[in-house]
């Protein structure tokens, strides 16, 4: 505790203005940055998916199973941050026991549930089931065990049971894509509806959220198709590549209109807190938006796709940039959580001061353990694909 | 009903049942009485033990310096107010009695000159113009500042 | 043909119309216990309305900046001494000539404010004590997920200390800045209007030590409170009312200037 004094009073020092005597601690942190950045990839990627089952796009097939299993990486691990965040994480099962209706975090321990084991796992299932069959019989030792329990004894390989499979599989994903909206809206909501600070008080925050969230699920399946690609010593199919960079075009365009709807409505407007949002944003986050989240996160992406629209270069130099792209695109997605959470705390609620935010390494809100929360769902990704891999799938040859 | 169906409903059926139990097993007793929280967190509150006395408890002992404050102008302060508690309020005064040092420090809190201070309560002074290098008790009286000491 | 379309209109005609009076006849059946249940709900209404209602006002023109509230609450409340956490604080509010407004709460004013702008600089001057409002419509009530934090029946904004899980929502959520996490308990922490001492007869800690009597506590419902006399004599206002809380802590004398 001592160690954590001497970080506050180094923040007190700091202070620039006025602000309230309780406002000196940031109480959201690293942790909350994270949260919705994952679940944000979680909606997203499952969207992509989506576009290929619903919206019947069948030049992303290839990609559908990687979405999918990606998706599923990224929400096994969700709920980690937060825990990592609570003060009493033992007591969080009170969040399923007595949820409050009035409040929006509430939801989570449902929404999350209910996003998958009912979307996710089932659509999973219903995708995989066949193949788990055919596998069951194929392999050995452990994997064999695994595809004989999923498939839950349920071990039909006619036509009838495969063309039921693709129906029930169709209408989860149908039932899943306002449930993928609901996820990561839902946590959008939850900033939205702060009256107390004007920085997160919006009713655009959860369309932001959502929109920001399909742009950086869509980013990151096409950076793991394409390092999946390399690592299985396979050719990248080039209309999977541009179809997912036009898609994350189109999305990119939507959140960059709102974001900058968001910001000319607040300017525009120049009500009691604008005078230290202004300062807020040419001071303590110039960096973080207008150079990470903005130029490198969404214009140069935006210029760059949408370069390629007009004028295809060649392969190798379209592969370089779609990666570099992608890469730019987590990063400014990250930082867009970052100034959401980070910077709705830099200003005092009573609109006269700033605090600051010293990074920490150590302890459960600092940069190694929001490493560890980022970099686990990469090896469950990996696992996942060892175990059920979606290029040895019977349909997957059928394109 | 296909079998699959029939199988992965009937899976969620029960384990919507088993939830709802383990809800009402976990859920604390209280809750929910007079609104959705526990209701024994009211007295759970209520059971904070108390350090301020209040002054009238001060008289069963202190009645004399009760009065003497009383016919001067710190009537209207409490004795508590400069008299921290250094104990529980159930406990006897005898352990730990709280002394007051009277230093311009001290009784600067209410008395220091300060712009958001005029006229208003008590009286304001500059303590560079007024005795610096003293304290207060040693001229004034406590209980009764217009009792000077000298 | 014809025939066959007239009898389906007047089929159509005879199950609408006999639905309608068949609904009217329901209804009127049904309204008396409606009525019923009605009174009864009222009746726990004007049961409430008797209750106590706990509140406060706050007079910005007779507080002096002593501290000596923001140290008593500490000291009852068993608060960490250290500059950052405060169940309730006083602030002072510097205008200068040039328009500009200081606001300072050095350690909350613990140890009493000190002036810190030369005279020849100060248009006007003026020390605001803050606490938690205990809003009628909690915006921190509202937000918290589990149901840690809520208003007591007498009106009291309270928190559960063994049922918080820490997740800081409420925190985030108060408009006033009234809550804090509290580094040893770890959970959400705020004024109670010292609970522990108004169900038992006493004052608030900080009301107690106040020596010009700038706090004053009492039952909104009682006409004959020393707090109702204030409300009706004084020009009060809240804090924020923009945001519709519902405040219940009322202040004499609030400058615009105030945040």
């Amino acid at each position: 505790m001592e160690e954590h004094f001497q970080h506050l009073y180094q923040a007190l020092s700091h202070v620039d203005g006025y602000i309230y005597p309780n406002e000196i601690d940031l109480h959201w942190g690293l942790m909350i940055v994270l949260y919705p950045y994952i679940t944000g990839l979680v909606a997203g990627a499952f969207i992509l998916a989506s576009l290929e089952r619903v919206f019947n796009v069948k030049v992303l097939k290839p990609t559908y199973g990687l979405a999918l299993l990606t998706a599923l990486a990224f929400l096994l691990v969700a709920t980690l941050p937060l825990v990592s965040h609570l003060q009493h994480p033992l007591r969080s099962y009170e969040i399923f026991m007595t949820p409050n209706p009035t409040s929006a975090m509430a939801i989570f321990g449902f929404v999350y549930l209910w996003y998958l084991m009912v979307v996710l796992l089932l659509e999973i299932w219903f995708d995989y089931r066949l193949d788990f069959v055919i596998w069951s019989k194929k392999s050995t030792g452990f994997k064999k065990y695994f595809y004989k329990i999923i498939t839950l004894g349920i071990n039909d390989t006619d036509e009838k049971s495969a063309k039921l499979d693709d129906k029930l599989g169709y209408f989860i994903t149908v039932l899943g894509i306002p449930s993928a909206f609901l996820l990561h809206g839902y946590v959008g909501f939850i900033f939205g509806s702060i009256k107390a600070n004007p920085w997160w008080s919006s009713v655009l925050m959860p369309v932001i959220f959502l929109f920001s969230a399909m742009v950086s699920g869509i980013a990151l399946v096409m950076v793991i198709y394409m390092v999946v690609s390399w690592v299985r010593k396979v050719k990248i199919e080039m209309p999977v590549l541009d179809t997912i960079a036009k898609y994350l075009l189109y999305i990119l365009i939507i959140d960059f209109t709102l974001e900058s709807l968001d910001q000319v409505h607040r300017i525009y407007e120049a009500e009691e807190s604008f005078d230290i949002i202004k300062v807020l944003v040419g001071g303590k986050l110039n960096i973080t938006l207008i150079y990470m989240q903005v130029l490198l996160g969404t214009i140069i992406p935006l210029f760059t796709i949408g370069f390629f629209q007009i004028y295809k270069p060649s392969e190798k130099i379209r592969k370089t940039c779609y990666f570099l792209v992608g890469i730019m695109v987590l990063v400014g997605i990250f930082f867009m959580r970052w100034n959401v959470v980070i910077g709705g705390q830099l200003f005092s609620k009573s609109l006269s001061g700033f605090t600051s935010f010293s990074a920490v390494y150590s302890g459960m809100e600092g940069y190694l353990m929001a490493a560890v929360w980022l970099l686990l769902p990469l090896l469950i990704l990996a696992f996942l694909l060892w175990l059920m891999p979606p290029w040895k799938k019977i349909s997957f040859k059928v394109n | 009903m296909p079998k699959v169906i029939f199988r992965l409903f009937s899976t969620f059926v029960v384990f919507v049942g088993v939830f709802i139990l383990i809800q009402q097993y976990l859920k604390p007793d209280s809750f929910g009485k007079y609104g959705h929280y526990r209701a024994n967190a009211i007295n759970d509150a209520k059971l904070i033990p108390l350090k301020y006395k209040g002054e009238k408890k001060c008289t069963t002992c202190h009645q004399d310096i009760y009065d003497l404050k009383y016919s001067d102008l710190h009537d209207a302060v409490s004795c508590e107010s400069c008299h921290i508690p250094k104990i529980l309020a159930t406990d006897a005064c005898k352990i730990n009695p709280p002394k007051v040092e009277g230093s311009n420090e001290f009784c600067g809190q209410c008395h220091a000159i300060n712009a958001g201070r005029l006229k208003k309560g008590p009286p304001q002074l500059d303590f560079k113009d007024h005795y610096e290098k003293q304290n207060c008790i040693d001229c004034h009286n406590s209980h009764a500042p217009w009792e000077l000491k000298k | 043909m014809g025939t066959e379309k007239i009898k389906e209109n007047r089929r159509k005609f005879f199950k609408s119309s006999v639905a309608l009076l068949g609904g009217t006849l329901l209804y009127s059946l049904l309204k008396p216990f409606e009525l019923i249940a009605q009174n009864k709900e009222d009746a726990v209404k004007e049961d409430k309305a008797n209750d106590t209602l706990w509140g406060m006002g706050v007079d910005i023109e007779t507080c002096i900046g002593c501290g000596k509230c923001a140290e008593a609450c500490k000291i009852e409340n068993n608060v960490p001494k250290e500059p950052f956490y405060f169940r309730t604080w006083v602030e002072q509010y510097t205008v200068k000539n040039n328009g500009k407004v200081k606001i300072e709460s050095p350690n909350g004013g613990i140890g009493g404010l000190k002036q810190s702008v030369p005279d020849k600089d100060i248009f006007k001057s003026f020390m605001v004590p803050k606490l938690c409002n205990h809003c009628t419509n909690a915006p921190c009530v509202q937000a918290c997920p589990v149901g840690a934090t809520f208003i007591s029946p007498d009106g009291v904004v309270l928190v559960d200390e063994t049922y918080c899980i820490g997740c800081s929502y409420c925190i985030q959520a108060c408009p006033y800045g009234a809550r804090f996490m509290n580094p040893v308990t770890k959970v959400a922490d705020k004024c109670t209007f010292c609970y522990h001492r108004i169900t038992k007869g006493l004052e608030p800690a900080c009301v107690e030590v106040c020596p010009t009597n700038a706090r004053i506590f009492g039952n909104l419902r009682d006409k004959k409170s020393k707090l109702v006399k204030f409300l009706q004599k004084k020009q009060t206002q809240v804090l924020k009312p923009h945001l519709n809380t519902h405040s219940k802590v009322f202040y004499n004398g609030l400058s615009s200037e105030v945040k």
